[in-house]
């Protein structure tokens, strides 16, 4: 009976080839779309999931009180692994990691600038990252110790043994290779590739105890069934016992499984609004796409019901019962469903490179997995399925007596499940559309916002090697051969905070106030270099005045919190110099374009912290022919490290990635449910020319219109359009005005977006239905007539 | 082996109601070839359906081998159906996705018999309708009367007690017709039951009695044995 289901369900395909290109066109691309999503999910619910102890593994965090709000964060002092392990018999063990940092590496001739972590010697205890060669417990004993990744040491040694082999970093230590570790996975938070042993930055005077000092994390091994809640009842008074002076400042262990999904905190509670809101909006557009596709199988399968229904007679007539014509149409669109799911798979493959792109992340298929293909079969299952369970109850419901005497029809009820599927397609493509059309507004919103600075031609290089030394010179040089116009030295880039604080002093601050201020140090010459817009004051100038080392210039945001009347030589005290404001500059936008400026410090040379010059190229010349040239200058008074600059612009437009992935899937994926629904518009209004042949043949006699008849058998689907709209509208204005909350600095959700979507749709809908609407329309009716 | 007494069915719309079967009764008996003629709307094809059980009667009784399967559900009709009944259709009604081999072995798969069984009844009833030669042939490549040899051989491949034939010349000029009444007439003479629907004086003449209908009632009964 098998045989005999395949064999018509083939031969079917083959003689009604455009639905058959079209329902199976339409599930592939639905199955592929759904695929790439569902592996995105697979791939960030799967982030470090792969450590042999991940039940046991814990993050610390703080959780303390800023401006009247509980912020949590996830770096801590460096001095709480030690005491977690001494004060805590639930602890197995903890692990410190501090920030990435990126190091030139020298092996003979060959120089490399890499980036690692240091970590404590336990690092690899308590992380699976297996060693290719190497222990474990000892490569990280010494002091003068490395680890290496596979690539890395491949890069650095060729097809050389690289145990014992010397490594030379930024030209002051030379550290002897002690283990090799298999590169690491994607689905990893680290993206270290190499690591050094924490001994290390103790003898070079980068350990303390200072409580106060939250510049690492810290990573806690619990012994097996030691108790979460009752270790993190202790940590709540861990930092008062040690820092008396932070008497409410709490600290908890954060699980694994939840780093990557939902380390989002809102007033000191987790607020579900970390990635995990990604993947449920994926994962329900993923499953709407899916619908939408199955939707279209449902209601071209039911609209051809009468090209079947004399097949379904028959085989009743013959002794076929309800169930095993069930089982057949089920049969058959399972096996559309595989063939969707061939196409689909081959669709997946060729675009997951331009997909990874899309979303900045490496996704693969392990081809090789079991459990992939049966994944891969469950999804054809499930599909045909979905797909062809309405279609096999409605087809098997015919009634033999009335199809085969051919008084069959089926008529256009009022509401029919078929309008309704329609409507459910259009309806969430209405939403999508809506969506994009928004994120876009959003996006450009906040690119149009003036940044306080002017972007062009400027670039920043690190202070690497002999830059600090040779700074002057390379000033001069840049200046006096004319690629530059002005240079800066400065703390960090235009585009980044790296650091904030609170409890600065000055006259008349009221002592409860709290309010974190952004730290930023420059040299002298910023205002001209970067473009910056003094309100009051000047920039910094050593040598008309020396005393600027301890000059500060504070943007019109920090004024308000000041309350200065007149700024100008107020002092204000920040970890312990006494900085005297020379200048107050117009708010620019250091770190997110779509919240408000905070308040800023830019203190001078005192502080002594400086880790770029900040370089406005000449615009009288290429921006090619300047790069050349000053890589010449870089060259020679730093010819140890490559000449490695970063365009400002570039930097900033990098702000708005994550919401331009948003914008492009959502138009994506969008496009993809529009083309998919109008694959089944134009399914079913082919049908329904075949539907209405004998109603159009006799309005024709009686002398109807070409334009007439075709506006008539557009109108139905408009109609359905149109109700898509009405509920499209409510619920895309509602999830927007949810996502734009994110933002300080948000776009105004305008009426126009919605009709403009509204009226995308209708085009959209017209262009579909109308070929077959003007043709049916133009056809001879005499043969519609004569063929009743 | 059929006996129908005041059978009854009624055509229902929102407004009208049409008595398409009016307290009719009859009975056939085994090997009988009976012929049902009347005019169109007379309700020939609404009792040929019901005897069929392809279709439900309002009122009455209809008992079939003895059995009163009147009110019997879908899925035990199909079961009394696949095993006892033979259809022909003035239409031939095949299924155009299937060569005319497999149209014949669909009831023979709903049957659940095995392959070479399959195999070999189906050949020895192309073999006797003499489309043999046609075996991998899809119905549209067929002329009239050899379609509706395939559709005689199909109605008779799991030998059937009864076959209900509705109008089955009616697509056929009068030679194929002639040879597919000829068809019917060898199959009662082998012992099969025939009940067929027809317009035609000249078809019902091969039947052994004549059942008239006018208005769903039976009008008159010629014997022509």
């Amino acid at each position: 009976m098998l045989k005999n289901y395949f064999k018509i369900a083939v031969r079917n395909l083959i003689r009604h080839k455009v639905f058959s290109t079209i329902n199976i066109l339409g599930l592939a691309i639905g199955m592929a779309s759904a695929m790439l999503i569902l592996l995105w999910i697979q791939n960030e619910v799967s982030y470090d999931q792969f450590h042999e102890k991940k039940d046991r593994i814990y993050n610390a965090w703080n959780r303390a009180s800023f401006s009247g709000e509980l912020q949590c964060w996830g770096t801590t002092p460096k001095v709480l692994a030690r005491t977690m392990e001494k004060d805590f018999p639930e602890v197995e063990q903890a692990t410190r990691v501090n920030w990435p940092s990126s190091d030139l590496f020298s092996v003979g001739d060959k120089r490399l600038t890499v980036s690692g972590n240091i970590v404590d010697s336990n690092f690899l205890q308590i992380f699976t990252f297996p060693l290719i060669k190497g222990d474990p417990k000892s490569v990280l004993h010494d002091m003068h110790s490395i680890v290496l990744t596979e690539t890395l040491a491949e890069k650095l040694f060729g097809n050389e043994d690289p145990m014992g082999k010397i490594i030379r970093l930024d030209n002051e230590d030379n550290f002897t290779v002690t283990g090799i570790l298999k590169d690491l996975p994607n689905n990893t938070r680290f993206k270290f590739e190499y690591l050094l042993p924490w001994s290390y930055l103790r003898s070079a005077g980068g350990d303390d105890t200072n409580w106060g000092n939250n510049s690492t994390s810290t990573y806690v091994l619990l012994k097996p069934n030691a108790s979460l809640s009752s270790i993190n009842d202790k940590m709540k008074v861990l930092k008062p016992r040690y820092d008396k002076e932070e008497s409410k400042w709490e600290m908890f262990l954060y699980p694994i499984s939840r780093w990557r999904l939902y380390s989002s905190f809102e007033n000191g509670i987790e607020d579900n609004n970390g990635r995990i809101q990604f993947v449920r909006l994926f994962g329900i557009i993923a499953a709407f796409i899916l619908l939408i596709a199955c939707i279209n199988f449902m209601n071209l399968s039911t609209a051809r019901s009468e090209k079947r229904a004399k097949e379904v007679g028959i085989r009743k007539v013959v002794g076929a019962q309800k169930s095993s014509l069930i089982g057949q149409f089920i049969g058959e669109s399972i096996l559309m469903a595989f063939l969707a799911a061939v196409i689909a798979v081959v669709i997946v493959v060729l675009i997951l490179p331009a997909f990874n792109q899309l979303i900045g992340e490496k996704v693969t298929v392990a081809y090789g997995d079991l459990n992939v293909w049966l994944a891969v079969f469950g999804f054809i299952i499930i599909t045909g399925l979905l797909a062809g369970s309405y279609p096999a109850f409605f087809l098997s419901s015919f009634q033999p007596v009335a199809v085969l005497k051919g008084t069959f029809r089926k008529g256009n009820a009022l509401v029919t499940p078929r309008k309704v599927l329609v409507v459910l397609q259009f309806t969430f493509a209405i939403v999508l559309i809506i969506c994009t059309m928004i994120v876009k507004q959003q996006i450009d919103f906040a690119k149009d916002r003036q940044t306080g600075y002017n972007k062009n031609n400027l670039v920043y290089h690190f202070l690497t090697g002999d830059i600090g030394k040779n700074f002057e010179l390379i000033r001069t040089e840049l200046k006096s051969s004319g690629i530059a116009t002005s240079i800066t030295k400065t703390s960090s880039p235009l585009t980044e905070s790296w650091s904030d604080g609170w409890g600065q002093e000055w006259e008349g601050k009221d002592p409860n106030d709290k309010t974190d201020f952004f730290r930023y140090s420059q040299e002298g010459g910023l205002g001209v270099t970067a473009g910056l817009q003094f309100v009051n004051g000047r920039d910094f100038d050593l040598k008309q005045f020396p005393t600027d080392s301890t000059a500060m210039i504070i943007n019109e945001t920090a004024l308000k919190v000041m309350k200065f009347k007149d700024p100008i030589g107020k002092i204000v005290k920040d970890n312990g110099v006494d900085w005297h404001i020379v200048g107050v500059i117009k708010d620019f936008i250091l770190t997110s374009p779509y919240e408000p400026t905070r308040p800023m410090l830019i203190t001078g040379a005192k502080s002594e912290w400086f880790n770029l010059m900040l370089i406005k190229l000449n615009n009288q010349h290429s921006t090619g022919d300047n790069l050349k040239k000053a890589e010449a200058i870089f060259k020679k008074y730093n010819p140890e490290y490559p000449f490695e600059y970063k365009f400002v612009d570039e930097e900033y437009a990098k702000k708005f990635e994550a919401e331009n992935r948003i914008g492009v899937l959502a138009g994506v994926f969008a496009g993809l449910t529009i083309f998919i629904s109008c694959l089944g518009l134009f399914g079913l209004a082919t049908y329904m020319a075949e539907n209405r042949i004998k109603e159009i043949g006799v309005r024709k006699v009686l002398g109807a219109s070409v334009s007439g008849i075709t506006a008539l058998l557009s109108k139905d689907f408009l109609k359905l359009v149109v109700i898509s709209f009405v509920l499209a509208a409510p619920v895309a204005w509602w999830a927007m005005d949810n996502w734009l909350q994110d933002y300080s600095y948000r776009v105004q959700i305008q009426w126009w977006v919605f009709v403009l979507a509204g009226m995308l749709s209708i085009l959209i809908a017209v262009i579909t239905v109308s070929y077959q609407a003007i043709k049916a329309a133009t056809a001879n009716p005499v043969k519609s007539l004569r063929s009743e | 082996m059929i006996k129908i007494t005041d059978l009854e069915k009624i055509y229902r719309t929102e407004d009208i109601e049409t008595v398409a079967l009016n307290k009719l009764s009859f009975e056939v008996k085994e090997g009988e070839f009976v012929a049902i003629m009347g005019p169109s709307g007379c309700g020939k094809s609404t009792l040929l359906n019901i005897l069929g059980l392809l279709d439900d009667p309002d009122g009455g009784s209809f008992v079939f081998n003895n059995e009163e399967i009147a009110h019997y559900s879908e899925s035990k009709r199909a079961q009394i159906r696949k095993r006892n009944i033979g259809f022909v259709f003035q239409s031939f009604n095949l299924i155009d996705e299937l060569t005319v081999f497999e149209n014949v072995e669909l009831p023979l798969i709903y049957l659940n018999m095995k392959a070479s069984e399959r195999k070999e009844k189906v050949e020895e009833v192309l073999k006797k309708m003499q489309v043999m030669h046609r075996r991998n042939h899809y119905p549209q490549q067929l002329s009239g009367g050899q379609q509706q040899r395939v559709a005689v051989a199909r109605a008779v491949v799991n030998n059937p007690k009864l076959i209900l034939a509705d109008e089955p010349t009616g697509n056929l000029d009068s030679s194929n017709g002639n040879e597919v009444m000829q068809l019917l007439t060898d199959l009662n003479e082998q012992g099969t039951t025939i009940i067929m629907v027809t317009h035609s004086e000249h078809d019902a003449r091969y039947s052994h009695r004549i059942i008239r209908l006018l208005d769903g009632q039976m009008v008159l009964e010629n014997s022509l044995i």
